[in-house]
């Protein structure tokens, strides 16, 4: 066997990260992490080892079912960090949970996918980087982590090329019941609107609604818009529970439609992923130039009682590495700046037990010396490069 | 600088494809036609098509690189990929089959030998019936392969079942449906909302009024 090359080689979906690619990634960590400081959130770290339990309860089997597993001394079975909401929720519940609320807690750590979410997101190691507010189910709250995702996106100089689309489990829930479809044909509704086919949603409602009801739902779930969306869905959709979801989501379009900020946000009815998780509000976050979603977040009030406290939560994660790409693609010209910075002057050392006596030496580059000049620059804030020889 | 992208799937979607999207507002001038190229604009300056191999306009869609493409649901199917599929397109309408030769009862084997060109449609099928299979993967002539003993029985795509006939083989089982979709990238979807509704508005014209 050639071990050069298996030593070589790195496994699927792992990568480096360096240069300019590198610093551009840690400003963008920086703008995110500065902007949840200036909102008060409180950093967490969670353990990158974790129980896989975690994270089936924290995620649900399917999602969990993708991680790293492997077992603990004991036997118990162990996952790497799938995501960084499971633990934080089990520590609102449990190391905070005398604390004062609401918790703000926010986070950028590495998480890890044995399968990667889609052939376009070819990663096993990403970085999420998001917050997470517990304890206050209110318009405010929902409103607080909306705000701090359009203030990040703002700061990362994209041009409005974006968009933060909100939904609201509510209405599909409402739809759903009131067709008292069991758990199978719930699913398979959902699918057809997930992937945005009218035409079979329609055939699929056919027996249990009137045509033209079939029709104008099935229609309503292509549309993406603003305001005009709620009130076109209210014209279709009757029952209470839906009713009550979209009185929510037209009061949060209210608040955003007075701060200005309708230009990045849209309203997104087909928008129905992991509708067993979020309890409320839904958003997904797409930047131009990835072909993916970058980021997604909502309301998930059941989540912290399956850690022994059940209070409402909610939050959003951003996908770091995606959103390096798209920065640096946007902004050619910032890793230009960042790479240009000027190179610093070199002081040169010589180690005078290697080097052979004779002429070569010069009695101004004696180590301690150069270290002397070199720690004055530093204690200035100056960058220096000593050249080491060989 | 053109609007949408579409990836249109090479070979037998193609003209058919070129046609609806031609009569949706989205036509390609003859002598583009005629060329070799593998990307083009349409007359209207709006739309880039580029021409890709069925198996990979998911690819391109899922990435972004194109924003939407026209593809069978076979190649959707056995991809699994994430897109959106606002459009069934009545073109390319086929059947994914389960076929054997004449007088073979596929029941007799306690493990079936499959050979096919859509490995995951035919593990799901089979899977969901708990029969255990040999999954063999060709890329094409699969109707050879039971008539030479290579395989049990064969899942592949029928369109007048003459190939099927002519090989000896019949259909035991229809698996599913297929025909052309309009598939969408879920970000572009949202970014080029406007955009990809006319486009859509148009081909469901095209094909209401059809």
């Amino acid at each position: 066997m050639d071990q050069t090359e298996s030593l070589s080689k790195i496994p699927a979906g792992m990568r480096y990260y360096f240069g300019p690619e590198a610093r551009l990634r840690r400003t963008v960590e920086e703008t995110g992490m500065s902007i949840f400081d200036g909102w008060s959130y409180e950093e967490i770290t969670t353990p990158t080892i974790d129980h896989y339990s975690l994270f089936e309860h924290g995620m649900g089997r399917a999602e969990a079912q993708r991680a790293f597993r492997f077992t603990d001394t004991d036997g118990r079975l162990l996952a790497l960090r799938l995501d960084v909401t499971s633990a934080a929720a089990r520590a609102a519940a449990t190391l905070f949970a005398e604390r004062e609320r609401p918790l703000r807690l926010c986070y950028a750590a590495p998480v890890f996918r044995q399968q990667p979410q889609s052939h376009a997101e070819w990663r096993r190691e990403s970085t999420q980087i998001g917050c997470e507010l517990i304890g206050a189910n209110t318009r405010v709250a929902d409103l607080e982590v909306l705000v701090i995702a359009s203030e990040f996106l703002r700061r990362l100089d994209l041009d409005g090329n974006y968009a933060i689309t909100l939904n609201d489990v509510g209405i599909f829930n409402g739809v759903a019941e009131r067709l008292r479809l069991d758990p199978t044909s719930r699913e398979e509704m959902r699918q057809l609107i997930d992937v945005r086919n009218a035409a079979d949603l329609e055939r699929f409602l056919t027996p249990y609604t009137s045509a033209e009801e079939a029709q104008a739902f099935a229609q309503l779930t292509q549309l993406a818009g603003k305001r005009e969306s709620l009130d076109l869905a209210r014209s279709v959709i009757s029952n209470e529970q839906s009713r009550a979801a979209l009185d929510r989501l037209e009061s949060l379009w209210n608040v955003i439609e007075s701060l200005g900020l309708t230009g990045c946000f849209e309203i997104d009815l087909g928008d129905v992923a992991r509708l067993d998780y979020y309890t409320g509000l839904t958003f997904k976050i797409y930047v131009k130039g990835a072909g993916y979603r970058v980021g997604s977040g909502g309301r998930y009030d059941d989540l912290t009682a399956s850690f022994g406290k059940a209070e409402p939560a909610v939050g959003f994660v951003l996908d770091l590495d995606a959103l390096t790409d798209v920065v640096h693609l946007h902004t050619a010209d910032v890793s230009a700046t960042l790479a240009s910075q000027a190179e610093p002057p070199e002081l040169t050392a010589n180690d005078s037990e290697e080097e052979p006596p004779g002429d070569s030496r010069d009695p101004s580059k004696n180590p301690s010396e150069v270290f002397i000049e070199a720690l004055k620059r530093r204690a200035k804030g100056e960058r220096v490069s000593l050249k080491l020889g060989r | 600088m053109p609007e949408l992208t579409i990836a249109v799937a090479k070979g037998r979607l193609q003209d058919e494809a070129l046609a609806l999207l031609a009569a949706a507002g989205a036509g390609v001038s003859s002598q583009d036609l005629s060329s070799r190229r593998l990307a083009m604009e349409d007359e209207s300056g709006r739309y880039r098509f580029i021409f890709v191999k069925p198996a990979d306009v998911p690819v391109y869609v899922e990435h972004g690189i194109a924003d939407c493409g026209v593809v069978g649901r076979d190649v959707l199917l056995e991809s699994g990929s994430d897109l959106l599929q606002p459009l069934t397109l009545e073109i390319g309408r086929c059947r994914i089959v389960v076929a054997a030769r004449n007088g073979v009862s596929l029941n007799d084997f306690g493990m079936l030998r499959v050979a096919t060109k859509y490995p995951c449609i035919a593990a799901a099928h089979f899977g969901t019936r708990g029969r255990p299979v040999e999954i063999i993967e060709l890329s094409g002539s699969v109707e050879l392969a039971p008539g030479l003993g290579l395989a049990d029985c064969i899942v592949d795509l029928v369109e007048s079942g003459r190939t099927l006939r002519e090989n000896g083989l019949k259909e035991v089982e229809v698996i599913d449906e297929s025909t052309g979709r309009l598939v969408v990238n879920r970000a572009s979807y949202q970014l080029k909302a406007k955009p990809i509704a006319r486009l859509i508005g148009a081909l469901s014209n095209r094909i209401e009024g059809a």
